[in-house]
């Protein structure tokens, strides 16, 4: 869990700028290996760098011809700087889908199709991100989706049911905004931890999509009134300048001075992670799926993906697709995202026991099943589109542009993306 | 102080390779460092390039891209923005702060150190340190335009203040060029003043009429130091608009105000591997450079004065 | 230029005094000029007051200058969950080789420029110039194209090697300084029979002493706090500077105020105190007007 958010929150223009420049950099030392030892380099540590040490010594133990290494290692800009070598230094490793369409672009990343691994239990929403121009270059360990998380105690005190519309939502957001006497806000209804991927989830659950058949459409009328829905339900009641007085003052997120534990925003677009986090911070909160504009559009989310591949530079592509295969087969990929409290990317394990002890991860789950949850086709252009995507939102949380004007400033820009 | 007495008899093919071995590792670096890598860089300019893949040409293309790019204006209004707000406050400030300095004051040293101290701090530390400064709810700025009753902007999250924000960040690094014009006003004979004293000229039209004109030779210079430090501004606004907490993607600051041209450049050739276009803004960048120098030097011979004595 | 001048010696007071308040403005002046340095210093003061302070006191709004209670727990969050001293050997490392660079060749080309006649002399010169003019922007791509080349990405070679083949800011001044030392000397032991090089070496050096102490200084701190290059060349968590180390710490672990402030101390130190030691050098070079 840690990790997702981390990544989320973090990792941002430092992995993004920096793991460009070392797709190049080809000078990390090779490293010498044996026929049968293969290593797995993850970006995972603590908690769930063990679970996954766990996996690799079931894994060693249920076979006798590969034994594999586990490396933790949470640099993104060192895993890319690896890969671009002649040699790797490992052969496997883990990334998010974002990612997938740019390197296999690159070349570094082994087209998985020749080792006849099963694809029908991912859910399409999933594979869909994974393929690049018909052939599969990774695979999902563990997926996340966004849904509506709340604090209890704060929708109770203001009389508040969990909406399950977009009518419903826009009025609990009016009943759970405060604004204090001098005009500053002092509780936001909705608020957003992760800008982007609240207003893209706010996108969808007006039917709209912002990147429609593989192709950017920020002027998508949906997503044109998804993002609309968050200015005039939250932004202008209080004025941008309140707002963004507000904002600057929410604390690391998921730390003690988060700004959701902390309870200056009563209801938020989160992924799966929080479940853990909310819990073990001692929150009274819930979860209800994304409120739809239509009863059909309940629901609508989108799905990002942990995914395992295998550098185009291993010593040792054999054995490596032998693990890959192992670590999506279902028992190790049901143990592994239980620990982290991710979603599984199998379908035959949404409605396993094993994620019972997960407080409310049953709504996160289900979207795994539901159409209404998105996934995003690979993109060379994503880390150009999302920069200009992040400006667009920023102009319109600030109340310096419209959303229609701003979004329309984007598509003028989406003709010199990279193809 | 140069001395125009030519050494003893020495042949010219001697002292010319004498010459060189000792400038040999700069005359490297220059070809190496500068001279090639300016015209590949021009070259890239005129190429689709995407670090991975041969360059492709393309003629103008990458520079009629930029005519109809907004962000591409939008980074340039900033850096202009920062460059000519900052730099006559930067020059304003060193003067005046010059002059506290310059004053009869027991512990001179300490002053000096105390004033210089912000300009050995690392960028990066001390883009940290500002955020946290000049956040609206936590921060120190806002605490004290508090006590004072003026009204607290919500500095690196409102639009209209990410710039200026930039260019307070800048400014605490003044006391380098506070200390040369120190070092300026310590130069002016102090006859000058001691006879307009005599006339009866208040500081004012001391300043104006003394000070002013002799420390010019030291502003132009300064100026145009300055300018360049600022046309290329990359850490402050870098660091400054990193991350607010909220999952952001870029540095670029509320409203992309505090997307400085380096930014966009680097953005543009490490982040989505444009390299031909990035170089093009690269070129772009040198030109303005230039067009701003010369432009101040031609200027000079207005309100430059050069004392001949 | 004087040699005086240059160290800063010559920073003399100067305004006179006089009439029967004297003692008031003194107190105007003394007034002025600590409000002076405290707009310079207030903000080393929040740095270090908000690195001993615990979590919950960071986050006060209004802010409270002081720590209620004080805890070292930041610093030592910041020297156990990034690798501190990692980061603080490889800025030394990098620094200490620029360093190095700067004092072997940089005088060299100066004395080259400055006592040496040779025809094309000038010329050189203005490249020094034009290259101190340049945006660096314009050659770092190419340059990093080239580093990649040669398989030195990755390395602290593109960071130090630049030194190595003089830096046109410290020849400049450097030259300057040469400028105003006597031929006389020169000529004196050119009659006695000394090759260029023992001249340069045996007398020209240790005159240039104080010009080379400026140049190591800066050189130390731009090394120290530099930002872009080791951004663009070092892909390592191994081999990051202390400048890469504390920006990426932002990365992974979110905005965490007070470890970072920590960090902030503690990265800030090493130039402090070399500041401290030199600090006659740093207001000589400032005063050449050619450094900052």
């Amino acid at each position: 869990m840690e990790r997702k958010a981390q990544a989320r929150a973090a990792h941002a223009a430092m992995s993004t700028a920096l793991g460009a420049v070392m797709l190049l950099g080809g000078a990390l030392g090779a490293q010498a290996q044996d026929k049968t030892e293969i290593t797995f380099s993850y970006l995972w540590g603590g908690a769930e760098g063990a679970a996954l040490e766990q996996i690799i010594t079931d894994f060693n133990a249920s076979q006798d011809k590969i034994v594999v290494k586990g490396v933790s290692s949470p640099d993104m800009t060192k895993q890319l700087a690896s890969m671009s070598s002649a040699k790797g230094a490992f052969d496997v490793s883990d990334n998010f889908a974002s990612n997938i369409a740019s390197w296999a672009n690159q070349g570094i990343l082994l087209p998985l199709d020749e080792f006849g691994l099963d694809t029908s239990d991912f859910p399409e929403s999933i594979m869909k991100q994974l393929v690049v121009d018909g052939t599969l270059y990774s695979v999902p360990i563990a997926t996340h989706n966004f849904q509506l998380v709340y604090n209890k105690k704060l929708l109770d005190e203001a009389g508040v049911t969990p909406p399950t519309s977009m009518a419903e939502l826009a009025d609990a957001i009016k009943k759970l905004t405060k604004v204090d006497a001098e005009g500053n806000v002092t509780q936001l209804g909705l608020g957003l931890t992760d800008i982007s991927a609240g207003l893209k989830t706010l996108g969808y659950a007006h039917g709209g999509d912002w990147n429609r058949d593989g192709k950017p459409t920020p002027t998508d009328p949906g997503f044109v009134e998804g993002v609309k829905f968050y200015f005039d339900n939250v932004v202008a009641p209080v004025t941008p300048a309140a707002y963004n007085k507000f904002v600057a003052g929410f604390g690391p997120y998921m730390s003690d001075q988060d700004s959701f534990k902390q309870g200056k925003i009563a209801m938020v677009f989160e992924g799966e992670w929080r479940a853990k986090f909310n819990t073990e911070a001692g929150m009274d909160w819930g979860v209800v799926q994304v409120p739809g504009k239509t009863p059909e559009l309940n629901g609508s989310t989108w799905a990002d993906v942990s995914t395992i591949f295998i550098p185009t530079n291993t010593g040792n592509k054999e054995a490596a697709a032998e693990f890959v295969k192992y670590l999506i087969s279902p028992p190790a990929m049901e143990k592994f995202s239980h620990v982290l409290a991710n979603l599984p990317g199998r379908l035959s394990l949404v409605d396993s026991a094993t994620y019972d002890d997960i407080p409310n991860f049953k709504v996160w789950l289900d979207a795994l099943k539901n159409p209404n949850t998105h996934g995003l086709p690979p993109a060379l252009y994503m880390a150009e589109y999302n920069a200009d995507l992040a400006s667009a939102f920023d102009s319109v949380l600030q109340g310096a542009q419209t959303p229609e004007a701003a979004l329309q400033a984007v598509a003028d820009r989406t003709g010199s993306y990279s193809q | 102080m140069q001395s125009a007495r030519p050494r003893p008899s020495e042949p010219t093919g001697r002292a010319l390779l004498k010459g060189l071995a000792f400038a040999s590792p700069f005359i490297i670096g220059f070809l190496v460092l500068y001279l090639w890598p300016i015209l590949a860089s021009g070259y890239y300019s005129l190429t689709d390039f995407s670090l991975f893949k041969a360059p492709k040409w393309v003629g103008l293309a990458n520079y009629e891209r930029m005519i109809s790019d907004a962000k591409f204006w939008k980074s340039l209004y900033n850096t202009l923005f920062f460059t000519f707000v900052g730099v006559p406050v930067d020059i304003a400030i060193s003067i005046a702060g010059a002059h506290i300095l310059n004053q009869k004051l027991k512990g001179q040293p300490l002053w000096r150190a105390l004033v210089y101290l912000p300009s050995i701090v690392p960028a990066v530390a001390a883009g940290f340190l500002w955020r946290w400064l000049l956040n609206a709810q936590y921060g120190f700025v806002n605490e004290i335009l508090r006590w004072f009753r003026i009204p607290q902007p919500n500095w690196l999250l409102d639009a209209s203040w990410g710039g200026i924000s930039v260019i307070v960040l800048m400014l605490w690094t003044v006391g380098g060029t506070m200390l040369i014009y120190l070092a300026a006003l310590k130069n002016v004979p102090q006859e000058l003043y001691e006879a307009a004293e005599l006339d009866g000229a208040g500081p004012l039209r001391r300043f104006w009429h003394i000070t002013w004109p002799m420390i010019s030779p030291v502003t132009l210079f300064q100026v145009i130091v300055l300018i360049i430090a600022f046309l290329q501004v990359f850490t402050q606004p870098f660091v400054l608009s990193k991350d607010p907490g909220l999952g952001t993607q870029t540095a670029t600051g509320p409203g992309d105000s505090m997307l400085s041209y380096s930014i966009y450049l680097f953005q543009n050739g490490f982040t989505f591997l444009k390299m031909g276009y990035a170089s093009a803004m690269a070129w772009v960048l040198l030109f303005v450079t230039l067009a701003i120098t010369l432009l101040i030097l031609w200027s000079a011979k207005k309100w430059v004065f050069y004392d001949n004595r | 230029m004087t040699t005086a001048e240059y160290q800063g010696a010559a920073l003399g007071e100067r305004v006179p005094v006089g009439g029967r308040f004297g003692w008031l403005m003194t107190i105007y002046r003394y007034a002025l000029v600590i409000l002076l340095a405290l707009v310079f210093v207030f903000p080393f003061i929040v740095m270090l007051t908000t690195a001993f302070k615990v979590s919950d006191e960071i986050f006060m709004a209004p802010p409270e200058l002081l720590p209620r209670t004080w805890t070292l727990d930041h610093f030592i969050g910041a020297l156990t969950q990034i690798p501190f001293f990692r980061f603080l050997l490889n800025t030394v490392v990098i620094a200490g080789l620029s360093v190095l660079g700067t004092v072997l060749v940089s005088p060299l080309v100066a004395y080259s420029l400055s006592k040496l006649r040779w025809k094309g002399r000038n010329l050189l010169f203005i490249m020094v110039l034009a290259t101190m003019m340049l945006p660096p922007q314009v050659t770092l791509i190419p340059i990093y194209m080239m580093w990649n080349k040669v398989g030195a990405t990755g390395t602290i070679l593109p960071l130090v090697i630049p030194a190595f083949l003089g830096t046109p800011f410290f020849i400049f001044l450097i030259r300057q300084f040469l400028l105003s030392v006597p031929d006389e000397l020169i000529e004196a032991a050119k009659v006695d029979g000394a090759s260029e090089f023992r001249i340069y070496w045996s007398i020209v050096l240790p005159i240039a002493r104080p010009a080379l102490i400026t140049s190591a200084v800066f050189q130390f701190v731009w090394a120290w706090t530099d930002f872009l290059y080791p951004l663009i060349y070092l892909n390592e968590e191994e081999s990051y500077t202390l400048s890469i180390g504390l920006y990426s710490f932002l990365g992974e672990h979110g905005v965490q105020w007070g470890p970072l402030m920590a960090s902030c101390v503690l990265f800030t130190l090493p130039a402090f105190l070399i500041f401290l030691v030199f600090q006659r050098y740093f207001i000589g070079g400032i005063a050449t007007g050619a450094l900052k």
